[in-house]
């Protein structure tokens, strides 16, 4: 391999993001995926195990890693943090019952020293479905304003279903998190 | 050999010294010679012991096959093991791996008096044993790439079991959660909703017991937990359905994706766009999607099911993650299958 080739390999990876997607299970993290990248969404099958997606957004090279959320495999969701940019955390607005468990994953994951630096997207999902919470309420539930003061976060609203919001939830999280690593561009 | 180190070194290095050095060296000799005749005295009861309950070739003989016999129908019972009581599975092959190792301590301790031909042919049976056990675990515990093994999981399920009795409301917060649309701590009741019509997105079944439930048309999204004896007939939800802590029940639903947790002696008839899946689940079966109501075809296509997908039988089972068919679930028997249910018919 020549120099150039590697110099140009590094340049290329240094416009590498890795984002990583959690959330409980039914939550839709799959559908906002497949959605971003522009697939079909209409039949999803509960997550056994992970998807990796790598997709081009503005000037950088998403690794997007989308994990299964249902109850026995999150323990697992920890072999998936090391060198994570940019974290989404994934809630069913209309769940209301399992709130609760939501806000106690959540609080349990931004424990997580390798995930300490990573910049948070709170994706409020199921807007489209009426009865789901609106961000602000679902920013009160989860206690989001307690948040440790030096993470960068946001909670944004959105519909997988009718692809509502996604792009201003992403767009605020690459701006973020390109801000923080490649500062010097 | 540290003896006989000191033994060789004893002329040069007393030569010169004084009495008291060399009466430390006579304790230290004494000291040695003491631990040689106890160990001698050991070596021989030992020997005696083992002559005692083996004095001759063919008792050692036949207590080695004996123990050989008991290893390899352990070995064939784990097959049924792995198919009956799987999580006993890692327990069974750790026993048979300390019969072998018992055995093969067995050999080492008759070794000295048995003909060469039998240590050989003992050890190579022994290691024979080691094989078939070595090729038995790796089948039946099968390497994934991604394997969420049942042993992690067991432990983090533990503390989390007693969540779903968990009260509705949000602890967490003083703030107040709206109450979605739904039926909820209900006893002996037949509880029907029209949903065509109405602006109702997501419906919750809470805290039923020996109800029957009829939802008519679509919805986005439906919940239900805790429920026992009751039978739910549901029209198609374009969404998904989550259902967790249900026992007793018989469900009639049709859905983009559905998630059953928690649920026991239960009978699902489903049409799902996408694989269901179960989690923390025993007995319980699967059959095709069986409603019919005054225009559900519409509503089927509204939700994109008007075709039959035939996942309702690819059940992934989360707490089952292998090749082989989980025991938590099963197909139900067509002859015990409802027919048709015409919700005019149900319950009235």
């Amino acid at each position: 391999m020549g120099l150039l080739s590697i110099i140009r390999k590094i340049k290329r990876k240094e416009k590498e993001m890795r984002i990583l997607m959690v959330g409980l299970d039914n939550s839709g993290k799959t559908t906002i995926v497949l959605k971003i990248n522009g697939e079909d969404t209409s039949v999803i099958s509960p997550t056994l195990g992970f998807n990796i997606k790598t997709i081009t957004y503005q000037k950088y090279t998403l690794n997007i890693w989308d994990v299964g959320g249902q109850r026995t495999i999150r323990s697992y969701w920890r072999n998936y943090f090391e060198q994570t940019d940019g974290l989404v955390w994934v809630v069913d607005s209309s769940d209301l019952r399992r709130l609760d468990d939501c806000k106690m994953e959540l609080d349990n994951l931004l424990k997580e020293e390798r995930l300490s630096g990573a910049s948070l997207l709170i994706l409020a999902n199921k807007q489209d479905i009426k009865g789901a919470l609106t961000p602000a309420e679902i920013a009160k539930v989860l206690n989001l304003e307690s948040m440790d003061k030096t993470r960068h976060w946001k909670i944004v609203g959105c519909s997988a279903y009718t692809g509502e919001g996604l792009l201003e939830g992403f767009d605020w999280l690459v701006q973020d998190v390109a801000s923080r690593i490649y500062m010097l561009d | 050999m540290e003896e006989d180190r000191s033994h060789t070194n004893l002329p040069t290095k007393t030569l010169g010294l004084d009495a008291d050095l060399q009466k430390k060296h006579q304790a230290m000799l004494d000291r040695l010679s003491n631990r040689h005749q106890a160990r001698l005295d050991t070596s021989l009861a030992r020997r005696s012991d083992s002559a005692n309950s083996s004095e001759s070739t063919s008792s050692f003989l036949s207590r080695f096959s004996a123990s050989k016999q008991s290893i390899d129908s352990q070995l064939a019972d784990s097959r049924l093991i792995a198919t009956s009581d799987p999580s006993r599975l890692r327990s069974h092959f750790a026993n048979i791996s300390s019969s072998i190792s018992d055995l093969e301590k067995l050999v080492a301790e008759n070794s000295y008096f048995l003909p060469s031909y039998e240590v050989r042919s003992s050890l190579k049976t022994i290691s024979d044993l080691k094989q078939n056990l070595e090729i038995l675990n790796s089948e039946l515990i099968p390497k994934k790439k991604f394997s969420f093994k049942n042993k992690a999981t067991a432990k983090k399920e533990l503390p989390k079991e007693p969540e779903p009795i968990k009260p509705d409301t949000v602890s967490v917060s003083n703030f107040k959660l709206p109450n979605s649309p739904g039926f909820r701590n209900k006893t002996n009741e037949t509880l029907v909703k029209k949903l065509r019509g109405t602006e109702i997105g997501e419906f919750t079944l809470s805290d039923l017991e020996s109800c029957e439930v009829r939802l008519i048309g679509c919805c986005n999204a439906v919940f239900m937990n805790r429920l026992t004896n009751c039978k739910v007939y549901m029209g198609p939800v374009i969404g998904s359905i989550l259902i967790e802590g249900v026992e007793g029940c018989v469900f009639v639903l049709a859905s983009h994706q559905i998630r059953i947790h928690l649920a026991k002696g239960c009978d699902f008839y489903l049409r799902v766009r996408s694989r269901p899946i179960i989690e923390d689940s025993n007995v319980v079966r699967f059959a095709p999607y069986c409603l019919d109501y005054e225009g559900i075809e519409m509503d089927l296509e509204k939700a994109g099911l008007s075709e039959e997908t035939g996942n309702w039988g690819n059940v992934d089972d989360f707490k089952w993650l292998r090749a082989v068919q989980s025991p938590n679930w099963c197909v139900l028997p067509e002859n015990e299958r409802v027919g048709k249910v015409r919700t005019e018919d149900i319950g009235s």
